[in-house]
């Protein structure tokens, strides 16, 4: 038996192709991209190093100038993050505790606030440019209010605002549910000696519930600043094309329309940077803060 | 006691439905807008039912102005291609790395997992120097489609291959059958649940993909995202079209949803770890 679950070829035969395929589709072009990253022009093969420009384009990439557009991109990814931490989650959040108590229609409910994340975000962005570009003015026109003069997404100052919104409009549905699930995997006499003891409502809510599902605040919190690094689809669909407002737009629009394909790469590694920075932040923010280990383990020596 | 309306009850439901109201307003505006003609979501009638319901709108995204019906075999054969395959190559991986016992597994697990954490950006410029020659086919999507799934799939199966008793094994051992007919006949099957979750996980994923699909399709294998986004240019005149071929798009992955919400909201929440 022994023998058969250690046979080397066996295990070559199963784990071997998956490992050589992953490593060379996505492994090995982030190294690529990394060693590009470093070069002033490509092509140049792995190893010429007579292109070597070091960490020229990340200095320039933050270099304040007029017609730099990096770090204000940085800064939008960093508002979207905003908003996404303050407003999405926490909307997301009231609606969970909401449902979680078991409102009349709770699944319902659940099972529709859930359908935007399945909607793919290019029919999410084009209907909420529709609504920007066709509703929006018309209701505005209706109502005797004055629609900008450009349109909604004419504006330099307010577009990249507008163009958050459906993708934070988008995942409520998504934070709810990873919500939700984690509070009603609360044991109920959890709740019920909270609710003997005089918690309910937001005492109850902040002081037991949100507490207790710290380990999926993490995971949402994790998913929504990855996200807002990465963001790409739906400003991309709304915004006019070359737009370079956020970062992953910039990279994109060095990368294939002005063909910098090194600057570009750079701008990809500081993504990446970028969310392994922010993941590591959240690693020790929640590390051994653990309140509802903590709650589960005294009531554990209680009992 | 229980059954009894309160003000708290009721603020509850109002609120409930006013976000209920934001969720469904614009599917209900999609599906309006695509059996209206132009002058009516412009005039009158931005939001109301279409005073005449124009199926035709249909008939033109998916046949001859449109093309939706070409795009969608694109997504529909790169979509199941990629399962396929990251369903394969996932289930015997982590059957290999789970249940069989080598020094240095732990190490490959972490390896491949780690590639989770970085998003396809990354390795965008790389990815059109491998797969520039490919866009007339549809591997150029599907190769990266299915390597990029890998990670997550394989996350989604350790829980549930982990659980399986080695009796399994053992009496399949004891009977006289390789390892091979063991993992396919007898581990496989039992996987099934857990294939399903991370299979309709990595379905959303490739089904709803733009970016790549935007770079490395050409016109006859292009997909339904980029293929939708096109036509949003190109019918700039006729709304009631570009409605009709978002509906079209959408309705998958709606069908799929209706009628499997838990398993796709299970599935989902599996997936979550991979921001």
């Amino acid at each position: 038996m022994k023998r058969v679950l250690s046979n080397k070829w066996s295990i070559m035969v199963f784990v071997l192709p998956t490992v050589l395929f992953f490593t060379y589709i996505v492994i090995f072009p982030i190294f690529k991209t990394l060693w590009y990253s470093l070069l002033n022009e490509i092509p140049a093969k792995i190893g010429d190093a007579s292109h070597f420009s070091g960490l020229e384009h990340y200095i320039t990439m933050f270099t304040p100038g007029r017609r730099n557009s990096f770090p204000g991109a940085v800064v939008h990814s960093l508002e979207y993050a905003a908003l996404s931490v303050f407003v999405q989650l926490p909307f997301s959040m009231f609606i969970a505790l909401i449902l979680a108590n078991g409102p009349r229609g709770e699944s319902m409910y659940r099972n529709i606030f859930f359908i935007p994340v399945v909607i793919s975000s290019v029919v999410v962005s084009l209907l909420w440019g529709r609504l920007y570009k066709g509703l929006l003015p018309q209701i505005f026109e209706s109502l005797g209010w004055t629609v900008p003069k450009n349109g909604f997404l004419g504006n330099a100052g307010t577009k990249i605002w507008l163009s958050f919104v459906p993708s934070l409009w988008q995942y409520v549905g998504y934070h709810m549910l990873l919500m939700y699930g984690a509070l009603k995997s609360i044991p109920d006499d959890v709740i019920e000696a909270a609710t003997v003891d005089g918690a309910s409502g937001a005492k109850l809510a902040f002081r037991i519930q949100i507490p207790m599902i710290k380990p999926m605040l993490k995971v949402c919190l994790s998913f929504s600043l990855i996200g807002s690094f990465k963001l790409f689809d739906t400003p991309w669909v709304l915004l006019e094309r070359a737009n370079m407002d956020l970062p992953a737009l910039s990279m994109y629009v060095e990368m294939f329309s002005n063909h910098k394909y090194a600057y570009a790469s750079a701008q990809a590694i500081f993504i990446v940077l970028e969310c392994l920075v922010f993941t590591i932040a959240l690693n020790i923010l929640f590390r051994d803060r653990d309140a509802g280990g903590r709650l589960l383990r005294r009531r554990k020596e209680l009992a | 006691m229980k059954k009894k309306w309160s003000v708290g009850k009721i603020l509850t439901q109002v609120f409930l439905l006013f976000w209920l109201f934001m969720c469904m307003f614009p599917l209900y505006w999609m599906i309006t807008m695509s059996l209206k003609d132009t002058s009516e979501i412009f005039g009158p009638n931005p939001v109301g039912l279409p005073t005449q319901w124009l199926w035709g709108n249909y008939a033109n995204a998916w046949g001859s102005g449109g093309r939706i019906s070409n795009y969608m075999v694109n997504s529909v054969i790169d979509t199941f291609v990629s399962l396929a395959f990251t369903s394969l190559l996932g289930f015997m991986c982590a059957y290999g790395l789970l249940r069989m016992k080598w020094k240095g597994q732990k190490v490959v697990y972490t390896y491949i997992l780690l590639g989770m954490m970085i998003p396809m950006h990354a390795a965008l410029y790389p990815l059109t120097e491998i797969l520039m020659t490919l866009t007339k086919t549809h591997w150029a999507l599907i190769i990266p489609y299915v390597a990029f799934n890998i990670p997550i799939t394989i996350l989604i199966l350790s829980g549930f291959i982990t659980n399986i008793p080695y009796e399994m094994e053992e009496a399949a051992c004891i009977d006289g059958s390789g390892i091979y007919r063991t993992a396919f006949t007898i581990i496989l099957p039992m996987m099934v649940p857990a294939l399903i979750t991370a299979a309709i996980f990595v379905f959303l994923q490739v089904w709803n993909e733009l970016l790549l699909a935007s770079l490395f399709t050409t016109d006859s294998v292009r997909t339904l995202t980029v293929g939708i986004k096109q036509m949003s240019g190109q019918y700039q005149t006729d709304y009631g079209s570009m409605g009709a071929g978002l509906v079209i798009a959408t309705l998958p992955t709606l069908v799929l949803y209706m009628c499997m919400s838990s398993q796709v909201q299970k599935s989902l929440i599996a997936g979550a770890v991979k921001g």
